[in-house]
């Protein structure tokens, strides 16, 4: 019982630990191709005098990755206007240019403002339409989920480093005793840790083991049926097998400097 | 005979603390066996801690087998001591060991096999009649038999110096008998040096000895 509870007091908070870790590589790898998805719908349309290539554009603004020059026949057809073929044409060749624009990343608000404020600089640009609002709306969902559930990976990251720091004390407790006089006797560092790095590897390995089951469950039972479509489209991204590498690496690496600062904090009598 | 110590005005004191042994000046040969008496709080266990670098030397010199103590790397002080058998008073026995275990450590933390392990752990444990009881715990044995263990260990890897603080100070006189016995054969049929420091000499003693005294001003004599 006693090595039970030395193990889980150690297990859970490096859960928790891994857990947060999981889940921010699997909200960012989501969350990538979401933003993606907006980025690749969204685009500025721009009025100009004078005909413009991909690279006029670019010079005003390094973010214009893509450039549709927009048919002036297709606008005039949605503008549905009762005039004979002669008026037409003469009206259309009066028209400036239509340009949609796509940019090369999901660009904040501020962002998008400046990139309609440095074609503006052009004088052959007439106008710059970037549908603020819309964009607006969905990027601030969009920022204040994420950062919801950032906040909520960090709070857990921060209990589950107090629960192990509160297990270092348990241990320097248990084990300085033993080390101390090991070390009178002229043991080395390594000798006299040997004990806490393999309970605290052992650890470690259930640990990793336990959360990339906990994924794993995650993925196949919950996320399958969900109706998300930011989940049901990136699937495969919930719960990759070499996750689990990361996440032992990880575990590895918070027990090994946990065990180091108990160990070089314990003092010779 | 070489020495083992060699002291050259050694002052030692605790940090932000007072001079506790000043200016001491003495050598200790192969094969000596030392005895350090004084008042309490005279420094008996400070001179003592200074011999396994537990407390480096605030002024003068002290050589402990052939190396300076002052300024001594980490390296070098792991190796000396894996050289010393040091017997406590408090015993320092590690309670989740079992008595075997404990007689070892010196071995086991040189490296020593298993076997050698196994048999010199029966050896010692016969020579302070502990046989039968190599897989008890420490904390299941009595005082007496708790520092014998620690006697045992301390001779287990045949070291060449022995320090022991007050190893019989509280001890039953049949417990006391088996310790000056193990340490007298140590230093006579070994030429182990043993220094001891202790509030009593004890009455029968059947080797020769070298006794020295700290005064309460923190100077050492060699009294006989």
């Amino acid at each position: 019982m006693k090595f039970i509870k030395g193990h889980i007091s150690l297990i859970f908070p490096l859960i928790a630990i891994l857990l947060g870790l999981e889940f921010f590589i699997v909200f960012d790898r989501t969350t990538d191709s979401f933003e993606k998805g907006l980025q690749e719908g969204y685009s500025m349309i721009v009025v100009s005098k004078d005909e413009m290539s991909i690279d006029d554009f670019k010079a005003w603004d390094s973010h214009i990755e893509q450039v549709k020059e927009l048919e002036k026949s297709k606008i005039l057809e949605r503008l549905n206007m009762n005039k004979d073929k002669a008026e037409k044409n003469s009206f259309e060749a009066s028209l400036p240019n239509f340009y949609s624009l796509k940019l090369d990343d999901y660009l904040t608000v501020d962002e998008l403002e400046s990139v309609k404020s440095n074609l503006q600089k052009s004088s052959n640009i007439l106008s710059v339409e970037t549908f603020h609002s819309a964009y607006q709306s969905k990027y601030e969902l969009f920022s204040f989920i994420k950062f919801s559930f950032q906040t909520f990976i960090g709070f857990m990251t921060i209990i589950g480093f107090f629960l192990i720091v509160k297990q270092m004390e348990v241990w320097n407790f248990l084990h300085a005793q033993r080390m101390k006089v090991m070390e009178i006797f002229g043991a080395s560092l390594f000798l006299r840790s040997k004990v806490l790095i393999n309970m605290a590897l052992i650890d470690a390995v259930i640990s990793a083991i336990l959360t990339s089951w906990l994924f794993y469950l995650f993925k196949n039972s919950w996320v399958r049926g969900s109706q998300m479509e930011i989940l049901k489209d990136n699937i495969e991204g919930v719960f990759k097998f070499s996750d689990v590498f990361i996440l032992l690496f990880a575990a590895i690496t918070v027990v090994l400097i946990a065990v180091f600062l108990v160990v070089i904090n314990v003092k010779e009598e | 005979m070489p020495n083992v110590i060699t002291a050259n005005n050694l002052t030692l004191g605790y940090e932000n603390d007072e001079e506790i042994i000043k200016n001491a000046t003495f050598s200790i040969k192969r094969g000596d066996f030392v005895f350090i008496t004084g008042p309490s709080g005279s420094g008996k266990s400070t001179l003592l801690k200074s011999f396994y670098g537990n407390l480096a030397p605030r002024y003068g010199s002290l050589v402990v087998g052939g190396l300076d103590m002052v300024g001594i790397n980490k390296k070098n002080l792991q190796e000396l001591r894996t050289h010393l058998g040091i017997v406590f008073q408090d015993y320092k026995l590690i309670n989740e060991w079992t008595v075997e275990k404990n007689v070892v450590l010196p071995l086991w933390i040189s490296g020593y096999s298993t076997e050698v392990q196994e048999t010199q752990a029966k050896r010692l444990l016969h020579h302070v009649k502990l046989t039968g009881k190599e897989h008890k715990y420490p904390l299941e044995l009595s005082g007496g038999e708790q520092q014998r263990v620690g006697v045992a260990r301390a001779l287990s890897k045949n070291p060449f110096l022995i320090l022991a603080d007050e190893p019989t100070g509280n001890l039953d006189e049949y417990s006391s008998n088996v310790i000056w016995d193990l340490m007298e054969n140590a230093c006579h049929q070994l030429e182990t040096t043993v220094v001891v420091v202790t509030h009593r000499i004890p009455m029968v003693f059947n080797i020769p000895y070298r006794h020295f005294t700290i005064d309460e001003n923190g100077s050492i004599y060699e009294v006989h």
